[in-house]
């Protein structure tokens, strides 16, 4: 058989890849539990609440820094890798250093969540990592980036497609965010609430300048590919890209309503996150019109079903996003578990539906192996239902819990928060469901990734002769 | 697109023409901040002998807010009590009057929170609680308010079977009794707890008085309305109603002057006593259609900010709003100038209709135009 350019493009990128699919896998699950462990201590607040390590606001915090820097960091690693290396039609190279770099970032993450669960957390929104861990996880955040950057430099054809846009832009743009924050939080930290309000700035712009970009690129390379078509209307793709890149930057911030703030800081937020209308429309036009000529594949191909759950979903729930965010209904919902919504559909219904496409759409070719489709489908199933009870969940809870907490009689605990009780526990059993659909995820990788010693037959016959012979 | 030296030098600038604006733009207004007394002197002063607030953390209580946020409590629990207009934090009864960033320049850990699934606690030392019912709290909430889903903390005290000096009694739920010891970790988070306290009133927030809620304020303009004829008490009210509310339909004027009209000394200008208000009308029907920057001489004393086009979305106040807020603006305060008419502000709006809707003007330019 014939080896095209491909296949040694795939085989150069076997190992980074794998290495970082696996361990985005094992984040997964941390996550899972995590998340399990702080939804179930809603319910019932004695659910471990001897143990100082597992307090509710630690589990939490630490369960989305997993999410978000564990499984969110590693496979953004695995599939940038990937696709640039595809685009670029370039083998991958400085696959040590990769390695080597991405122990460490993996390390660092562990150190990290240890450092919060063991009560050293930071204040700063999605920087509550210690401290110390910060430049082990910039470093090697670094060397990964800029090997990137050279694997894409090698590129055969100097002219760029929406994908590399994104891609790169996402990669970018998180060290940038991170070294913006880090200056005025550390080392010339601002007084007072301007500190709240830098970290609520970079909280929200990890989601919208880092997971966004990075799985929208996803979206702009997988689809055409599966489908066989070129995107339609292209053309608005570099529109799309110049919205985000200079909206979202300034959308994220309208959740400070009326606080103590400067006022005009959630006005132009409002504003800006109104305007995000436009970036959107492009993506779900780019993405739709394009999948929907030919339905059937986006039924029978599992990646391309992942993927397209993932977009529309993107689209609902930015456009849900944009009427939360006027005036009138932020100031209702401004401090309920309506935030859970908008993290949730962000980094659940968008960006894991996505990745888990491109996983599943990456992986046979690196290794040769396929996953089994009872499997797949098994895991798309689940991830639909726990994704959907989790964020309607959220969404109704949410806005029972600003209405009633918007009428000063109700009692607290017995009114308010007793009424959305019933959501709490919904989320709960969302969770399990998405345990366990999570647990199915990374045994299919698994796998796929990690050989079977009894499957084996050459290596297994000659162990049992030589059994015998003993 | 194809070069990424120039790519990122694209995607870069994007981001930070919003950083410059959010933080440079927040830190260049808020970062210098510093404890005041409630009252100022006419010029701004401070007055001798007067007391500054806000007041720093005692060193236990510093060390409890170490606690507090390491513990997480501030996933559940906010610090901070809104604005009237943007919800009913005072009502409910979290605090005497709104937050304001100068509440929190002393504290080195700023724990305003997002969530509310607990109740605000930026006035929770005023609550009048014990510190023994806050331990009690603290250990186990539920043997206080049987639903509360605030998380029990047992790791933080030493359970005794007896009674020992300095143990608190707890009965839980099913009758059980139990003697606690707090450990040195829960007498600062209580330390914490009891110095959260917003009880002072500062030059640019006073308490709200709940027998007088803002509306009744609006009798007491009328010491000259007896003599005003109705419309132009009625454009008086709307007007003030557009200058405090902050939202859709308002102008937030208040956000920036001030209920008093007198601004903040060094950032925002005053409106009391300003010939820009009491003066040419073409000058500030401008302003309240497009805003305002770069240098402005306000009563002797110059200013250099930024007030974006008023309104939300900015720009957005109609000419009736505009004719109201400015014949209030003209009539309160003990300013007393003529009425603006709705159809005055149309000739205006009508010769600048080429003008940008964010373009906002500066004040040599409003100057010369005349
Ligand atoms: C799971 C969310 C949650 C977390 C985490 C949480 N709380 Fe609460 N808290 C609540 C709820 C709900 C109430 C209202 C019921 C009650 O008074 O117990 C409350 C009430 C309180 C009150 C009483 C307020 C009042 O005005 O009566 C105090 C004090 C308090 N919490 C302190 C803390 C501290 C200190 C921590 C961190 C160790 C903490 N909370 C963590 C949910 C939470
Ligand atoms: C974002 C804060 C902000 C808001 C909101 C705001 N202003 Fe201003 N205003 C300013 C600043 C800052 C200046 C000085 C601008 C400069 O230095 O060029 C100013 C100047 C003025 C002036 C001229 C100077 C003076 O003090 O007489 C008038 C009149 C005025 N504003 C009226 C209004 C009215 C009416 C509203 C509401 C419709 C309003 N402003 C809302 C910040 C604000």
């Amino acid at each position: 058989m014939k080896i095209t350019d491909e296949q040694v493009i795939d085989k150069s990128a076997k190992w980074v890849v794998s290495f970082f699919v696996a361990s985005a896998g094992l984040w997964l699950l941390a996550a899972a539990l995590l998340a399990y462990i702080a939804a179930a201590k809603l319910t019932d607040p004695f659910f471990l609440s001897s143990f100082e390590f597992f307090t509710y606001g630690k589990v939490k915090i630490a369960q989305a820094n997993a999410f978000v820097y564990g499984w969110g960091g590693n496979s953004i690693f695995a599939i940038s890798i990937w696709i640039i290396a595809r685009l670029s039609q370039a083998e991958v190279r400085g696959r040590v250093l990769l390695l080597v770099a991405g122990f460490i970032w993996n390390i660092g993450i562990t150190l990290g969540l240890l450092g919060i669960l063991d009560g050293h957390m930071n204040s700063h929104e999605m920087l509550e990592m210690p401290k110390e861990i910060w430049p082990l996880l910039f470093i090697s955040y670094a060397i990964i980036t800029c090997l990137i950057i050279v694997l894409h430099r090698s590129r055969k054809y100097s002219d760029t497609i929406a994908p590399q846009w994104f891609i790169l832009a996402a990669i970018l743009w998180f060290p940038a965010l991170f070294l913006i924050a880090w200056n005025g939080l550390e080392i010339n930290p601002s007084p007072g609430t301007v500190q709240s309000v830098l970290s609520m700035w970079f909280g929200q712009n990890l989601i919208w300048l880092w997971l966004t970009p990075f799985a929208l690129g996803v979206a702009y390379y997988i689809i055409p590919s599966i489908i066989g078509k070129p995107i339609d209307k292209y053309y608005l793709a570099i529109f799309g890209f110049w919205c985000i890149a200079s909206l979202a930057p300034w959308s994220v911030v309208h959740h400070l309503e009326g606080g103590p703030v400067p006022m005009w800081i959630p006005a132009i937020g409002t504003v800006m996150s109104i305007a995000m209308i436009f970036p959107i429309a492009v993506a779900s036009t780019n993405f739709h019109a394009t999948a929907f000529k030919d339905i059937d594949k986006v039924w029978n191909s599992l990646p391309l079903r992942f993927v397209i759950f993932g977009t529309l979903s993107y689209t609902i729930s930015s456009y849900i996003g944009v009427i939360f965010s006027l005036p009138a209904v932020a100031k209702l919902t401004q401090f309920s578990i309506i935030n859970e919504f908008h993290f949730n559909q962000r980094v659940y219904g968008f960006f894991s539906m996505i990745v888990f496409g491109a996983v599943y759409y990456m992986l046979p070719k690196i290794t040769g192996k396929e996953i089994t489709i009872a499997a797949k489908t098994f895991h798309f199933w689940t991830s639909a239902l726990g994704v959907m009870m989790l964020l309607l969940a959220y969404l109704i809870g949410g806005l029972t819990h600003g209405v009633l907490a918007q009428q000063p009689d109700l009692d607290w605990a017995n009114s308010v928060i007793a009424s959305i009780q019933p959501y709490f526990l919904i989320t709960e059993i969302s969770f399990i469901i998405l345990g366990f659909s999570q647990l199915v995820f990374v045994i299919n990788i698994w796998k796929v990734l990690v050989p079977n010693p009894f499957e084996d037959t050459g290596r297994s016959k000659k162990f049992a002769s030589k059994a015998s012979t003993v | 697109m194809n070069n990424i030296f120039k790519f990122s030098f694209g995607i870069f600038s994007t981001l930070a023409v919003a950083w410059f604006a959010f933080v440079v733009g927040a830190r260049k207004q808020f970062g210098d901040l510093s404890p005041t007394s409630s009252v100022l002197n006419e010029d701004g002063s401070i007055p001798e002998d007067s007391d500054l607030y806000p007041i720093a953390f005692s060193g236990a209580a510093q060390q409890g807010a170490e606690e507090y946020l390491s513990l997480g409590c501030a996933t559940c629990h906010t610090q901070q009590v809104r604005l009237v207009e943007a919800g009913f934090d005072v009502e409910r009864g979290w605090g005497k009057r709104p937050s304001v960033a100068r509440d929190y320049i002393l504290q080195n850990e700023v724990n305003i929170g997002n969530t509310r699934v607990g109740p605000d606690l930026a006035n929770i030392g005023l609550r009048e609680y014990s510190d023994e019912w806050l331990h009690q709290h603290l250990f186990e909430p539920q043997s206080l308010i049987e639903k509360s889903i605030c998380p029990p903390n047992p790791f933080l005290y030493d359970i005794k079977d007896s009674n020992v000096s300095g143990a608190l009694q707890i009965i839980s739920e099913d009758n059980t009794t139990r003697f606690v010891k707090p450990g040195i970790k829960a007498n600062r988070i209580v330390a914490y707890l009891q110095e959260l306290r917003q009880d002072y009133e500062l030059p640019e927030m006073s308490f709200v008085e709940e027998e007088e809620p803002v509306t009744s304020e609006l009798v007491t303009i009328p010491t000259t309305s007896t003599k005003l004829p109705s419309w132009l008490s009625d454009q008086i009210s709307s007007g003030k109603e557009i200058y405090t509310k902050v939202g859709p339909g308002g102008g937030g004027c208040v956000s920036c002057h001030q209920p008093t009209g007198l601004g903040q000394p060094g950032v925002f200008p005053p409106l009391v006593d300003s010939d820009w208000v009491l003066g040419d009308k073409e000058r500030i029907i401008k302003i309240s259609m497009h805003g305002l920057m770069g240098e402005i001489e306000v009563s002797g004393v110059k200013y250099n900010g930024v007030m974006i086009p008023p309104g939300v979305p900015p720009g957005s106040l109609t000419d009736q709003q505009i004719a109201d807020v400015l014949t209030y603006i003209r009539n309160d305060w003990g300013n007393s100038g003529s009425a603006i008419s709705p159809e005055e502000v149309a000739i205006v709006r009508d010769s600048v209709k080429d003008r940008g809707q964010m373009q906002m003007w500066t004040a040599a330019e409003l100057n010369s135009d005349k």
